[in-house]
């Protein structure tokens, strides 16, 4: 019988770990997770967000040029950075995991695009005072009014964005025709990647349990759990390839309104857990709410809506596709995080930050018995707008 | 049907590019087709295997098949509807 007993823990094993691991996960899955996770780091810290963390990386570009002299934060001790090198680490190992991590490289031109959207996306997220996660999801998630006007601004962006790769492709038509070429079957490498990549997965994940600890035992118990909460975020986010600018991109593009299901639901749970934390004051009501109501959101929103779909990938985007190896998509993230630094010199340095807008709290101008049923009502009415564009289309431009 | 045995009458190439280009560039081109023909689109981005095969059972398309090639490319067959 002891055989029969090992037998099935292999087979159950086995199974589990292609459902986890290698299939990939439906969006309204990963929709829960994302929500469960943000309420999390919510508790354990403060708001998810993105940002700050490129804007860490930027600061230290800029030091590093010799352009700057107050020295930023390093990168493992800023909070946000913490969560995004968690991301990415998470995706990393999601990637090889599912044997689908690899170098890959794209077009010149592509990385062109991929420079030019970073730049867009980080000053439009000065401005914002946030990407779509910190401007978008969390402003949105937190109560905080300028995640609406982002919101607006992003599906103008987008449909700019659209407009413009349209424009693109007639203007720069295709090689097509010509039979497809026959590619030599390459030789047998040393090193079987495909049997070694999910053990090096796992190693990953193992030194981010690691890292933990480590950062508990030298004090900074809060940043493990940062760097531990990223890291499900990343594996979440590859493992269903989630794609905030999908939301934004499809109703014009294909007309898919998946994604956006995925994200109002998201964000209802989100807003329920976060109403919870606010509303018994687990959290101050006033934490996460802090952004440029509304010129600020909707102008920051427009810029970085045509930045993404120029990268194609937005804030979490970007750093889960160069987790999985698109370079393209690491220089978008380089870009990001310098144009975002300067960005946010000029933003707080010129005294825009006053005439750009101001946090405003939904439920101080609502009172929270009103706020919570515009809040469901809102989100319902975007899926509903979606749902009926899916059929007809009417808002489909190519 | 077995996939590697389609013949198609149109071949795009979006190796290399990512989402959304190989979507967007699959929509123009099957734009310019006769109902009936049958498109070959190759790609090396991960995330085409889902969008792929759902866009092309869309508006009256039907998605015939893909298969990988050895490289990790991977081989989409649409016939217009």
């Amino acid at each position: 019988m002891a055989g029969t007993f090992w037998q099935s823990i292999k087979e159950e094993t086995q199974r589990s770990y292609s459902s986890i691991f290698e299939s990939s996960w439906p969006g309204w899955l990963a929709g829960i997770f994302l929500a469960i996770l943000a309420l999390m780091i919510f508790m354990w810290h403060s708001p998810w967000g993105i940002t700050a963390g490129f804007r860490n990386w930027g600061d230290w570009i800029i030091f590093g040029l010799g352009l700057s002299t107050e020295r930023p934060v390093p990168p493992w001790l800023s909070t946000t950075s913490v969560t995004n090198l968690g991301l990415l680490a998470g995706a990393f190992a999601s990637a090889l995991m599912a044997r689908q991590f690899k170098i890959r490289s794209a077009p010149a031109y592509e990385y062109l695009k991929g420079a030019v959207g970073g730049a867009f996306m980080g000053i439009g997220a000065a401005l914002a005072a946030g990407c779509n996660i910190g401007g978008f999801y969390n402003a949105i998630g937190m109560f905080s009014m300028g995640g609406y006007a982002m919101m607006i601004g992003l599906g103008i962006g987008a449909y700019i964005g659209l407009r413009f790769l349209i424009w693109e492709l007639e203007k720069f038509p295709q090689q097509a025709a010509g039979p497809p070429k026959i590619k030599k079957p390459q030789a047998k490498p040393m090193i079987n990647w495909g049997q070694v990549s999910p053990f090096a997965g796992g190693a990953v994940l193992l030194m981010v349990v690691a890292a933990f600890y480590l950062y508990s035992a030298q004090g900074h118990t809060q940043l493990g759990g940062l760097f531990f909460f990223g890291t499900l975020i990343g594996i979440t986010m590859h493992r269903s390839r989630m794609c905030f600018v999908r939301a934004f991109r499809e109703p014009f593009m294909t007309g898919d309104a998946e994604m956006i299901r995925v994200i109002a639901m998201s964000l209802m749970i989100y807003g329920m857990g976060s109403a919870v934390i606010k509303w018994s004051y687990l959290q101050p009501e006033m934490m996460g709410v802090y952004h440029p109501f509304w010129l600020g959101s909707l102008t920051g929103g427009i810029i970085f809506g045509f930045g993404m779909l120029l990268a194609g990938g937005c804030g979490t985007g970007s750093l889960w596709r160069a987790g999985e190896g698109h370079t393209k998509l690491m220089l978008t993230l380089v870009f990001f995080s310098i144009f975002n630094s300067l960005g946010y010199r000029v933003v707080h340095h010129t005294g825009l930050t006053e005439k750009i807008g101001s946090g405003i709290f939904m439920p101080e101008v609502f009172g929270w018995e009103l706020a919570l049923p515009l809040y469901m009502l809102f989100l319902l009415a975007w899926v509903f707008w979606a749902v009926w564009n899916e059929k007809t289309e009417k808002f489909v431009v190519f | 049907m077995d996939p590697t045995t389609i013949k198609a009458d149109q071949f795009l190439d979006t190796s290399g590019l990512s989402c959304p280009m190989p979507l967007l560039k699959t929509k123009k081109m099957l734009k310019e087709l006769a109902p009936g023909q049958i498109l070959h689109i190759l790609g090396t981005d991960p995330g085409s295997k889902n969008d792929i095969p759902d866009f092309g059972n869309k508006n009256g398309n039907e998605f015939l098949g893909m298969y990988d090639a050895d490289d990790g490319s991977t081989n989409y067959f649409i016939r217009k509807g």
